[in-house]
């Protein structure tokens, strides 16, 4: 084991340790603010094994993990294009920056009005916030990779007679590939952030909807769990990314 | 056929918004197969003169052609070898070096061959699935080198190309290059600040005044080569002690010291 892991694993210890500390063992928490670790337990295998709020959670999380994984490859399949053609053409550039510039500052959640008279309450509302928060990361962070692309390497590509599609994958995407997948994590956490919002608005299913049932019943424990698989599905999903990365750009670390 | 034409040939750039001339009356012809040199004062507007004869960059006035066609675009008919050596981060040394073979469709067999070939002949075996940023600066150069040489130009247009090789590595890819030439001769524009290597490896050497660049003059060495026999001797160290070669090498410096000196007139 690297020092790093035993340093995290002493950190998250002593949290645990803290935790029991402050409300099992002294009671300076009461249940009514905090779950205490017991409590915590039982919440958890109430949602594993008999479910909350409508559904197990693995239904909950797999909804929630859906609509995230919608909203996010919808942002990207739009959002890189659209920073590709503008890092490339100073027109496009100049054409769609203004459109652009004017739906940055709109907060993502400032979306969910419009996208529930558009959509209702179903999961296109939801995808559609979601694609908005995602989508900006994702322009912004492609189009500045191809900016920052060094112009002596689209010289060097010019002169083989490198063109098209193989100049589009072969050159501009993997040169600027570092930037495009701070992009994506980018991209990733604002899905996951919108997705919890947009759930606690309206949903009969969802992470979001668990957070929000629970804070109706006054059950902390239960919004201790929700919050908890956030953070893990969270977790799960950058990880992925993380390994896609990490196969793309391998020559850096080669 | 293909020379490499500069007819008045004038350059400007633009800096802090004000306009500066860069190169000016530059009238020059690199024959078809000869092996041109341009030396001269850093900033003196060479690596322009040759980006011109790519196609990555065009004169303000006059006109640049190659094998009698203006130039308007780069091509693998010309290749550069650049002095940062623009090596595809991403790529291995033979992805690099067979990436123009492939975007200008030679089918897989012949391509893994000839890149085998130039891989050999720059003393590159056993790297070929090396990333750029695994080599040293010189075996850098080296794979640069290796696109160029790979693509089998009529031009061949270099950018200091030995400027990161150790001084022993340098000795032998100057050796190797003039041998290349002999057998294989082509059109080859070079650029290097390095005198000797000019008068070494190249038919005709110019020698460029300070900015705005100008052609000062441009010294005949085939002719000396040629009476002398230079090429009866194998090594660069030979050729470097003959009385005509020191000659010509203390004849260009003497050329170089006065552009260094400011000019007040
Ligand atoms: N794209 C450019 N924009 C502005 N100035 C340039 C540009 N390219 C070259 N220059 C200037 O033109 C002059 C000649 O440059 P260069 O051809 O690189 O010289 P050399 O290769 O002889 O050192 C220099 O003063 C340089 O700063
Ligand atoms: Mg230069």
């Amino acid at each position: 084991m690297s020092r790093r892991t035993v340093v995290g694993i002493a950190t998250l210890l002593a949290v645990a340790g803290l935790w029991y500390l402050l409300t099992a063992a002294t009671g300076w928490v009461g249940s009514a603010r905090f779950p205490n670790p017991a409590e915590f337990g039982t919440a958890v295998k109430q949602i594993v094994t008999g479910g909350y709020a409508g559904a197990r959670i693995h239904e909950h999380v797999l909804q929630s993990c859906k609509l995230v994984a919608m909203g996010f490859l919808v942002a990207v399949s739009v959002g890189l294009p659209l920073g590709l053609l503008m890092g490339w053409n100073r027109r496009a550039e100049a054409l769609i920056n203004p459109v652009f510039l004017i739906i940055r500052p709109i907060p993502p959640l400032a979306w969910i009005p419009l996208a529930i008279v558009w959509l209702g309450l179903g999961d296109g509302a939801k995808i559609m916030v979601i694609f908005f928060a995602a989508f900006v990361p994702s322009v912004i962070n492609t189009h500045a990779g191809i900016r920052n692309i060094e112009p002596f390497l689209i010289e060097a590509a010019r002169m083989l007679g490198v063109r098209g599609p193989r100049f589009v994958f072969g050159v501009l995407l993997p040169a600027a590939a570092p930037l495009i997948f701070t992009g994506l994590r980018l991209s990733l956490q604002a899905s996951w952030t919108t997705l919890v919002a947009a759930e606690l608005v309206g949903a009969l299913l969802g992470l979001g909807y668990v957070l929000n049932a629970a804070a109706q019943d006054i059950f902390p424990a239960m919004i201790l769990t929700g919050m908890v698989f956030v953070a893990l599905s969270g977790a799960a999903s950058t990880w992925l990314l993380g390994r896609l990365e990490q196969r793309v750009t391998r020559w850096r670390t080669a | 056929m293909s020379d490499i034409v500069f007819t008045n040939v004038a350059r400007n750039f633009r800096r802090d918004g004000k306009e500066f001339p860069a190169l000016r009356d530059i009238n020059l012809s690199v024959r078809d197969k000869e092996f041109l040199a341009i030396v001269g004062p850093s900033g003196c507007g060479k690596t322009t003169c040759l980006r011109m004869a790519a196609g990555l960059e065009f004169p303000t006035s006059g006109t640049v052609a190659v094998g009698g066609v203006r130039v308007t675009r780069p091509g693998p008919d010309r290749a550069v070898v650049f002095q940062q050596f623009a090596l595809f981060p991403w790529k291995t040394v033979a992805e690099n070096i067979g990436f123009g073979l492939v975007a200008n469709g030679v089918a897989a067999a012949e391509r893994a061959r000839r890149v085998a070939d130039v891989l050999k002949l720059m003393n590159l075996a056993g790297y070929e699935s090396a990333f750029p940023h695994q080599l040293s600066g010189g075996m850098q150069q080296r794979v640069a080198i290796a696109r160029a040489y790979v693509l089998d130009p009529q031009v061949l247009l270099m950018d200091e190309p030995f400027g990161a090789l150790d001084a022993q590595t340098r000795v032998v890819m100057q050796e190797e290059l003039v041998r290349l030439a002999r057998v294989n001769p082509r059109t080859v524009l070079f650029i290097t600040h390095a005198v000797e290597e000019a008068v070494y490896l190249a038919d005709r050497v110019v020698v460029m005044s300070r900015r705005p660049g100008t052609i000062r003059e441009i010294i005949d060495v085939a002719s000396v080569r040629a009476a002398d026999s230079w090429d009866r001797f194998e090594k660069i160290e030979d050729v470097m002690d003959q009385a005509s070669f020191v000659h010509l090498r203390t004849h260009i410096w003497r050329l170089l010291r006065e552009q260094q000196a400011p000019d007040d007139h």
